[in-house]
């Protein structure tokens, strides 16, 4: 048993999502179980893997270089507990709402399922496989509800996501050619010999994994069907989006980068970590400055999304282990203050009946409580003590000072000033106006089930209470991440 | 011409009905010319001249060592790739009969004006 425990970690949502199928009535109960269940067996490794151990699980019995195996290191236990973390609320906040039924949730659990497949394989095809579920399940997340504009933001997300991954497929297609495997780590160890006797493959395949994986994560000139796939998707699949999944992307380009390219071997990708701060820097300032000019709460929120990305590639691409340690923060940091802006606005949009920003008028009025929450979480993202995002953003311009980049910190504080100006924007318009009488009781007898306000409260309240946990204690975010900058760091191929 | 240069050839044709088709229906035709390409070319890596099938049959165990096999991974991995690129297509088609239905048309440039 307990050697099986990475394969039980995947499988558990996985069967909970067919057998949610089967179910009316303890569709949430399963899958809330699944979740739960899964957290317990990740918790049981947590020991080992903090400890500077790694987990290698052969998937029926087959080793490599052909088997597919397993890997639980640091950085794949830090990711794979962001997304279980995150995906257990995106459930619970949506057990009131009756419009979303067992497809739903059958959706849910697969894209979760997948999404901890592609953290934990060591085997570059399989990943490919993974994340190709895991797309085609989101597309279906997105248009959801059914509306004309979901629909379209759906095809487009479809459209781009299908060249990127075919993009992927092909950059693996080269590796293949050139080492006769896909196990990353054998991959990993044929490739310098690749390097001598074909240097143009190689950087091919790099690129084309790299642009790939650029178009997943919408990175500046890829970003195109970010805001509208991220605002048209029901409210806590946004939040799933937002925190998780476009995270995954990062995942997959860190462990390329870090594991199978390894830039001590090959001189000339470790340009790559320029490319990388520069991308970081254009993705930072266009996506502050397109938010800044949104009136479409969740739209402005999904561009605050791009802005937050450049900085954690700012972090990347200094590449120190300040400059990582920050970047891997606040992937965290990100994952908890999206999650909670998202998730408040989910109830800021039902209350008031219009994603306007205008239109949020009296709601600081009232419902206090949940605008408190989403003040909060807007102070993390701008950057301001004593939240987790001052805590990563400090991490890393104080990275960039060190390692010489002046003027990121500088280019850094501007975005966070405008960030402000966007964040302070919605704050303010959410204090004027007396509140609203409106919508409220009709809404609450047709769509929820009794006591829904609880259960789309609670998820806010623990994110808002990490937000400042984090901020006031980092040492607990920051030594979960320690094995997995360690890992980065090391170069050595295991 | 060798078929890995007329997979990257048929790659970019593709790529250039995503990236430059205006009709809905065509820009998924150029996704599953990519996907077919890639297809072609995972295969044409794992061809040999003159190899053959990589079946074991009953007692040639140990007289395998000098024919020459075809490569067998890269086919079994295009098998993967071909349902999945189908279960794309069909997704996007399914999402371009709801599309249809809702805008009475399949142009992108129409559909960006419509609300």
């Amino acid at each position: 048993m307990a050697i099986h425990i990475p394969i039980l970690i995947i499988i558990s949502p996985l069967l909970a999502a067919f057998l949610v199928l089967l179910t009316r009535k303890y569709k949430i109960i399963l899958a809330t179980t699944s979740i739960i269940a899964s957290i317990v067996f990740i918790s049981t490794l947590s020991s080992r893997i903090l400890s500077g151990d790694k987990i290698t699980y052969h998937l029926g019995g087959w080793q490599g270089p052909l088997g597919v195996s397993l890997v639980i290191d640091g950085l794949s236990f830090f990711f794979s507990s962001i997304v279980l973390g995150l995906g257990l609320l995106v459930i619970i906040y949506s057990i009131p709402e009756r419009r979303y039924s067992r497809t739903y949730y059958f959706l849910l659990l697969i894209s979760l399922s997948s999404m901890i497949g592609i953290i934990y394989t060591a085997d570059i095809f399989n990943m490919y496989v993974f994340y190709e579920l895991l797309s085609l399940v989101v597309y279906l997340l997105i248009a959801y509800n059914m509306k004309g504009m979901a629909l379209r933001a759906s095809f487009n997300y479809l459209i781009m996501g299908g060249v990127g991954l075919s993009f992927f497929l092909l950059g693996i297609g080269f590796l293949y050619a050139m080492t006769g495997t896909l196990d990353i780590y054998h991959t990993a160890e044929q490739l310098p010999t690749a390097f001598n006797s074909s240097t143009r493959m190689v950087i091919m395949s790099f690129v084309l994994i790299a642009t790939g994986m650029g178009i997943k994560i919408a990175v500046f000139p890829l970003h195109g069907w970010l805001p509208d796939a991220h605002s048209m998707a029901p409210s806590p699949v946004s939040a799933l989006l937002s925190g998780v999944t476009v995270k995954i992307g990062i995942y997959c380009l860190i462990r390329m980068i870090y594991s199978v390219f390894s830039t001590e071997t090959f001189s000339i990708i470790s340009s790559s970590h320029t490319i990388l701060i520069v991308l970081g820097v254009v993705t930072l300032l266009f996506g502050a400055s397109m938010a800044l000019v949104q009136t479409d709460l969740k739209r402005l929120l999904a561009y605050s999304t791009i802005n937050q990305i450049g900085i954690i590639f700012i972090g990347l691409g200094i590449g120190t282990e300040l400059g990582l340690t920050g970047a891997l923060f606040h992937v965290l940091n990100h994952a908890i203050m999206k999650g909670t802006l998202f998730f408040c606005t989910g109830i800021m949009i039902a209350d008031a009946g219009t994603r306007d920003v205008q239109g949020l008028s009296g709601f600081g009025r009232q419902q206090p409580a949940i605008t408190f929450a989403f003040i909060i979480a807007s102070l993390g993202m701008i950057g301001i003590p004593p939240t987790n995002g001052f805590v990563s953003k400090w991490l890393i311009c104080l990275a960039a000072a060190e390692a010489g980049y002046t003027i990121l910190v500088v280019i850094i504080l501007m975005a966070s000033a405008i960030t402000a100006a966007y964040y302070f924007r919605v704050i303010q318009v959410l204090f004027i106006g007396p509140p609203k009488q409106s919508s409220v009781l009709i809404y609450e007898g047709k769509q929820m089930i009794h006591g829904g306000n609880f259960f789309k409260s609670l998820p806010i309240y623990i994110l808002v209470a990490g937000c400042l946990l984090l901020g006031l204690v980092p040492a607990l975010g920051i030594s979960m991440l320690k094995p997995a900058v360690s890992l980065l760091l090391s170069h050595v191929i295991p | 011409m060798n078929p890995i240069n007329i997979s990257l050839l048929v790659f970019m044709i593709g790529l250039y009905g995503v990236m430059s088709k205006n009709n809905l229906i065509k820009k998924i035709m150029g996704l599953t010319i990519m996907n077919g390409s890639i297809v072609l070319f995972f295969i044409s890596i794992g061809y040999r001249e003159a190899g053959l099938a990589p079946i074991l049959e009953k007692g040639t165990t140990g007289g395998l060592s000098n024919t020459i096999l075809v490569d067998p991974l890269p086919q079994a991995l295009m098998l993967t790739a071909i349902v999945i690129g189908i279960s794309i297509t069909a997704l996007a088609l399914a999402l371009i009969v709801r599309i249809y239905a809702k805008y009475k048309t399949l142009d992108i440039q129409q559909l960006s004006k419509e609300q």
